[in-house]
């Protein structure tokens, strides 16, 4: 369960405070996989990264007991000069791996991201396809409630595309997923409920197809 | 999972870091290694040179001791500072998981100086030793724990820069840019004794004067400790650390997100 209490969130910018979130207080239920919409700019971003604890509110709180990824974004994530091993070290580290879970971890990464001989290259070096590869695999090889996914499913060849959604429905199984996507397609799938932001508001939704239809609104 | 104390994941994440830190140093193809050891080999040569070429050879102490002494602790308090100013800055993708915290950066980037002062006093102490001069301190126990308040200092100095330079960045140029002028200022390779008072006076303002005679004082016999105001030095390590951890819990969190 998540719970936002009077929740604000503002950027300041040279026009005054831009308003992601004001005031918004409600609750996520238990085992659902959430689907979040919203235009560019409207802050779904900064929501997946609120509830990753790395951004945070100005006013208000979020509640949770559960445990939750780190938000698996397009950028960021991974330190540039290191090489998608070293990085792959550096998170089972933080997690508390030992030597054997980790050495798991690692073969599990590698051969799951497909990077061949570029696991052992910079981060730096790689496409963002590559960076999402890597991201997606290592997000799968730790237990966490919820997955933060930001985007990430849409990148990658189609097979790739294929291989991650599969992968996610096995996950799926024993944890929970809030997804950021602009594909309708994939939301269908995989959620069952729906977060529309649109100025500054949240609107949830107890039906995904709720949701994309006044996400449509909105749009058009 | 099972649930980690916060202890437990800081220890974990300052070590994850220590160790990335060390690699990217100290990776092949890097002269990291070779710089630790030319950097204060080329201090110690030039100011020994400049010494002798200026004062002779008269002293009642061992001058090239005193000056490694000396540049070794000027040293680890300069890449204390300079290290933790750029922490923030090269470790931000690793805020994308929330168990780094940024003090964590600091903290790991102050273990790796301290873990390199070590080898390298070791060394220099042993190529001393080899070559029959005298290294035996005077008072080894005090030595060390100068050291340590330094540390502290540097600690909470770096600290404090950091946080400010992080949100204005011709801070950082500006600290960077005192460090130079600093060595002249620190009693790095000159006792206050030598100096005239006004000038001993003068040069009472910057700490590290402080820390340096005391460590000087505590190494060599023929030194005493009667230009070191432990107050002053302890006001200045509890007021740095203390704005620098306020700012810090004021300000971490912009600092994760920005």
């Amino acid at each position: 369960m998540i719970k936002l209490e009077h929740v604000t969130k503002y950027f300041r910018t040279p026009h005054g405070k831009k308003y992601l979130l004001r005031d918004v207080s409600f609750t996520i239920p238990e085992g659902v996989n959430v689907g979040i919409l919203g235009r560019n700019g409207a802050g779904k971003s900064t929501l997946m990264r609120m509830l990753g604890r790395i951004e945070f509110p100005n006013r208000g709180r979020i509640i949770s007991n559960n445990s939750f990824s780190w938000p698996l974004a397009l950028s960021g994530g991974f330190q540039g000069d290191m090489t998608g091993r070293a990085n792959v070290k550096f998170v089972c580290r933080i997690y508390g791996k030992n030597r054997d879970e980790m050495y798991k971890i690692l073969e599990f990464v590698k051969s799951f991201s497909e990077l061949g001989d570029y696991f052992d290259m910079p981060i730096k070096t790689y496409s963002s396809g590559m960076k999402s590869r890597l991201s997606f695999g290592l997000s799968l090889a730790f237990d966490f409630d919820y997955l933060l996914i930001d985007e990430t499913l849409s990148v990658g060849d189609k097979r790739f595309r294929k291989k991650s959604k599969d992968a996610l429905f096995k996950k799926i199984e024993s944890c929970s997923v809030l997804l950021v996507s602009h594909d309708m397609g994939t939301l269908r799938e995989i959620c069952n409920v729906g977060i529309v932001l649109d100025n500054a508001k949240l609107y949830y939704y107890d039906n995904i197809e709720d949701a994309i239809k006044i996400y449509n609104n909105i749009n058009s | 999972m099972r649930l980690r104390s916060s202890w437990e994941i800081q220890k974990a994440v300052v070590y994850a870091l220590f160790l990335r830190e060390v690699k990217v140093r100290f990776s092949a193809g890097k002269i990291g290694y070779i710089w630790v050891f030319l950097e204060p080999l080329l201090q110690i040569l030039i100011f020994v040179t400049i010494k002798i070429l200026l004062f002779g050879k008269r002293s009642n102490f061992d001058y090239a001791v005193f000056i490694t002494v000396g540049f070794i602790a000027y040293n680890l308090f300069r890449h204390i500072v300079n290290n933790s100013m750029s922490a923030f800055k090269s470790n931000k993708a690793l805020f994308a998981y929330k168990q780094v915290k940024p003090i964590d950066t600091l903290i790991a980037r102050l273990l790796v100086e301290i873990m390199i002062t070590g080898v390298i006093s070791f060394i220099f102490i042993g190529v001393g030793f080899y070559f029959n001069y005298d290294m035996h301190p005077e008072n080894l126990g005090m030595v060390l724990l100068a050291i340590l308040w330094l540390i502290l200092f540097a600690f909470g100095f770096g600290l404090m820069v950091s946080v400010i330079g992080f949100f204005f960045t011709s801070f950082i140029k500006v600290v960077k840019l005192a460090m130079m002028p600093l060595m002249f200022t620190s009693a790095i390779f000159y006792t206050l004794s030598d100096l005239p008072p006004s000038a001993s006076k003068l040069l009472s303002i910057n700490p590290l004067v402080h820390f340096m005679e005391l460590i000087h004082a505590s190494y060599f016999h023929s030194l005493t400790d009667e230009f070191v105001n432990y107050t002053y030095i302890l006001l200045w390590t509890t007021i740095s650390l203390y704005i620098g951890l306020l700012l810090y819990v004021k300000l971490s969190k912009a600092i994760v997100s920005q």
